[in-house]
């Protein structure tokens, strides 16, 4: 009989982890909301949660110490998971309130949307190349509320949504996963993406 | 989007801002409205900026304690840039704010700086008569015309999206005025449309509109089973979601 | 979240469990949606009721057209003879065990099948799973009575679903009539959030099950409502007749009295003498909770029903209530002997789901009712006070207090 996975949610003082933590346990994981390294250690998955602006956030990460931390976990393949923000945290910079470097853990910079001021609402999700932990919910609609986009190289984009034109909603490098939705915030199709990307990973 | 009107601490049925009938724990209506797969949830504590007792925090931990998985909004009582960030660190994750616009917009404006405008959402309770757009403050029952400076607030994005309450048809059946649609002076802001919403051919019009991002019903939803989902199929042909049935024993 | 305001016209107050809203004028919610009675065109809603239904009638004679949840009391009789009788269906009866028969109760139901000429399923759940459950609620938040209302409402809608007849016909709905919480005019239907909100009291199986508890998936799977997805496979849908006919218990019951055989009987801590006879347990320990935890108990709902239909006034209703919410509840012994707990258990369970917005410890271990409980302070009745409910019956029916075990052979 497998034993439960361990979700760690890193706490850096910004965001709701409250309902990612509700998600976690509603799916069935064990769940451990921290900011201590050790404690991260001892899970099956990392989660970087986020909402708000980038450089408060990632000031709140160096304030933790957390950055070089982040980084070599995700380079030592540990399974990795950033949603909304936290996924905009995984790139090189980002040019929200000038220019911020990011934890760099997949190419590229978060740029303002173009095509609107903001992206809010339901939106349909596009899985792009038939990545096998998201193709689950290629064609489906989740929750978007943001303004800034990861303006990831292709090789990295594994979903996008459109307004007009398509934009990257989703980033994979290996182990490390971002989603700009909100899946914790997207009903069933939220818990699907969440189900198949942390068993997906932690099964790789 | 489903809304839930609160009054002293009840979930309430709300018939053109003079009238209430009770409906339960506003927790139990959030859960329903989460299993039925609508949007957003909007929740409306109507009487807390009169008595200034601030935004119902015991409310929100209710909520959080239930595990929404549906974008929570809510409005009632907001009236600092603290209020507002405590409110999204709690259950929710916009606010709406109606008192405040008038009270003191510049707080408004700190909130939108802080939590970003995509988290801020305008509320405003119309009317259109005598040849203008009226906004009705609650507290006091009175009317006045809407001010060019909260025009301003919207037209330079300070809110997301403006809540266009259509308030003296709150509660009847096909009564939402389209007018107050057309009359916002401020055409880049998506709109919600909000009271005396129920019938499907009225809210397939108002969607319709390029400026109505979402149609927000309370009253209607609570009279029949998979109200959001029959909706849904009524409105085929209409870009929304699908209806969704949950299986037993799945929230 | 409660103001302590009352009513000026009947007796509900706003601290009311279901909630309950009064006007400018100090008239309550209820009473105000009751004023539709008096104002409605009845025979137009009677037609609008044939129109719904209408497409539910099955053409074939050996199938159902509807689901009517019956008891042996309530105004089950009446919404028979409205379904069957009236609109010319054929029904199928269904009836949940609460396991604490009256034998007047086991008769009135028996009796109820046989005159209406109609089919009828009865569900029992395991005693072993129902003591389980009862000791939860009761430990849990002071309601022994939580297997009941669970069973009577989930069991006519799993019925629905496995036996795929898709309507359901209820009587009256409870928050329209108590608390005015719908117009009639709304046509409210059944939903699984009044179920959850109200009837069980926040609570549904599965929140029941908890670590710090002994109960199991096993000893709650009959209560789980049926899915989403299941309900919307057959489109089952449950419709209220007091939407559509001026709801009057006491003149319904009295009419089934005289023309199908219904009885009636005296029963403990009020005067109505139609509504509870099938259960040792309503109208006792149960009533009992109710005033511990809120503060009024059930003859507070029969006197307000009275004084809206004009049969009572309000200072008659005050002493009626007055005398009878004191009362001590009985059977109580036969409660505890059936669940298995000390007679002290239960008594200190109940004090410790005491509202002290209600009650006030004089000395440890003794409770005085504060002002805030209804008609508290009421003088006496006096013979004039009677509104004379009809008898024609006792609870026991010529036979022992006991609980009656359906199915062990029992003689009507």
């Amino acid at each position: 009989m497998k034993t439960r996975r361990t979700v760690g949610i890193v706490d850096y003082g910004v965001g709701n982890h409250v309902s990612v933590w509700r998600a976690m346990h509603a799916l069935g994981y064990r769940c451990r909301v921290t900011e201590e390294p050790a404690v991260l250690d001892a899970t099956d998955v990392i989660l970087l949660p986020g909402v708000g602006a980038f450089p408060p956030a990632m000031q709140a990460i160096e304030a933790k110490g957390l950055v070089e931390y982040l980084r070599s976990q995700a380079r030592s393949g540990k399974p990795f998971l950033g949603i909304c923000l936290g996924m905009q945290l995984m790139a090189d910079a980002s040019t929200e309130f000038g220019l911020t470097a990011g934890l760099g853990l997949i190419p590229g910079r978060v740029e303002p949307l173009r095509q609107a001021a903001w992206h809010i609402g339901w939106n349909t999700f596009e899985v792009v190349g038939g990545d096998p932990l998201l193709r689950c919910i290629d064609g489906q609609s989740v929750y978007f509320n943001h303004s800034f986009v990861f303006d990831a190289p292709p090789e990295y984009c594994v979903g996008v949504a459109r307004l007009e034109q398509p934009f990257c909603v989703a980033v994979r490098r290996d182990n490390v996963v971002g989603l700009q939705f909100h899946p914790e915030k997207s009903q069933a199709s939220g818990r699907q993406a969440l189900r198949s990307v942390i068993d997906g990973l932690c099964d790789a | 989007m489903g809304v839930i009107t609160v009054r002293s601490g009840w979930a309430v049925q709300s018939f053109g801002y003079r009238r209430w009938l009770p409906l339960g724990r506003p927790e139990v209506l959030a859960e329903n409205l989460d299993r039925w797969g609508v949007d957003e949830i909007l929740v409306q504590a109507i009487d807390r900026s009169a008595s200034r007792s601030g935004p119902d925090f015991e409310l929100l931990d209710r909520l959080g304690r239930i595990g929404l998985a549906t974008p929570l909004i809510y409005g009632g009582g907001i009236a600092t840039v603290s209020d507002a960030a405590r409110v999204v660190q709690s259950a929710a994750d916009r606010v709406a704010v109606d008192a405040l616009l008038h009270d003191d917009a510049d707080e408004v404006r700190r909130i939108s700086g802080h939590l970003g405008a995509q988290a801020v959402i305008g509320a405003l309770p119309l009317a259109v008569h005598d040849g203008g757009l009226h906004w009705l403050d609650h507290r006091t029952g009175r009317e006045s015309e809407l001010q060019p400076d909260i025009v301003e607030l919207f037209r330079s994005g300070v809110a997301s999206e403006a809540l266009l309450i259509d308030w003296r048809h709150e509660g009847s059946a096909g009564a939402f005025d389209q007018q107050l649609l057309r009359s916002f002076p401020v055409s880049g802001v998506p709109l919600i449309a909000f009271g005396g919403l129920s019938e499907a051919q009225q809210i397939r019009s108002v969607l319709g509109s390029e400026r109505v991002a979402a149609a927000a019903i309370g009253n209607f939803l609570n009279y029949s089973e998979h109200a959001v989902q029959r909706y849904r199929r009524q409105l085929a042909g209409v870009p929304v979601r699908p209806a969704s049935f949950s299986s037993k024993g799945q929230q | 979240m409660s103001r302590g305001r009352t009513c000026r016209r009947c007796l509900y107050g706003d601290r009311h469990p279901l909630g309950l809203t009064i006007d400018e004028e100090g008239i309550c919610s209820g009473c105000r949606i009751h004023e539709e009675k008096d104002r409605l065109d009845w025979n137009a809603r009677w037609r609008r009721l044939e129109e719904l239904v209408a497409p539910y009638r099955v053409r074939d004679a050996s199938a159902y057209d509807c689901i009517v949840p019956v008891s042996g009391a309530g105004d089950s009789y009446f919404i028979v003879h409205l379904v069957k009788e009236r609109l010319g269906m054929n029904p199928l009866l269904v009836s949940y065990n609460k396991l604490f028969n009256t034998p007047l109760g086991i008769r009135n139901l028996a009796n109820l099948r046989i005159r209406f000429n109609c089919d009828l399923l009865l569900q029992h759940v395991n005693p072993v799973s129902v003591k389980k459950v009862t000791r939860a609620t009761l430990r849990q938040f002071g309601s022994m009575y939580w297997h009941c209302l669970a069973g009577q409402t989930v069991f006519p809608v799993q019925t629905a679903v496995r036996y795929r007849i898709p309507l359901i016909v209820w009587g009256a709905h409870q928050g329209l009539e108590q608390v005015g919480m719908f117009s009639h005019e709304h046509e409210v239907e059944m939903t699984r959030r009044y179920r959850k909100d109200h009837d069980l009291m926040g609570r549904e199986a599965d929140d029941l099950l908890s670590i710090f508890d002994t109960l199991n998936e096993g000893d709650i799977w009959q209560f789980r409502y049926p899915g989403d997805d299941e309900l919307d496979a057959v489109g089952v849908r449950g419709i209220y007749l007091g939407n559509f006919v001026r709801w009057d218990p006491r003149r319904q019951h009295e009419q089934m009295i005289d023309t199908h055989g219904y009885r009636s009987a005296r029963f403990e801590r009020t005067f109505d003498t139609y509504d509870h006879v099938d259960c040792w347990n309503y109208m006792g320990i149960h009533d009992h909770l109710k005033l511990v935890k809120h503060g009024y108990s059930r003859v507070t709902d029969h006197a307000c029903r009275e004084i809206r239909h004009g049969r009572m006034t309000r200072e008659q209703a005050l002493r009626l209530v007055g005398a009878h919410s004191c009362a001590e509840p009985g059977q109580v012994e036969l409660f505890c002997e059936w669940l298995g707990i000390d007679r002290r258990a239960l008594q200190f369970i109940v004090d410790c789901h005491r509202n002290p917005e209600f009650w006030t410890e004089t000395e440890p271990g003794r409770w005085a009712p504060r002002e805030t409980v209804t008609a508290r302070g009421a003088a006496a009745p006096g013979p004039e006070d009677d509104p004379g409910f009809r008898v024609n019956e006792a609870l026991e029916f010529g036979a022992e207090r006991r609980y009656v075990t359906v199915g062990k052979g029992f003689p009507v």
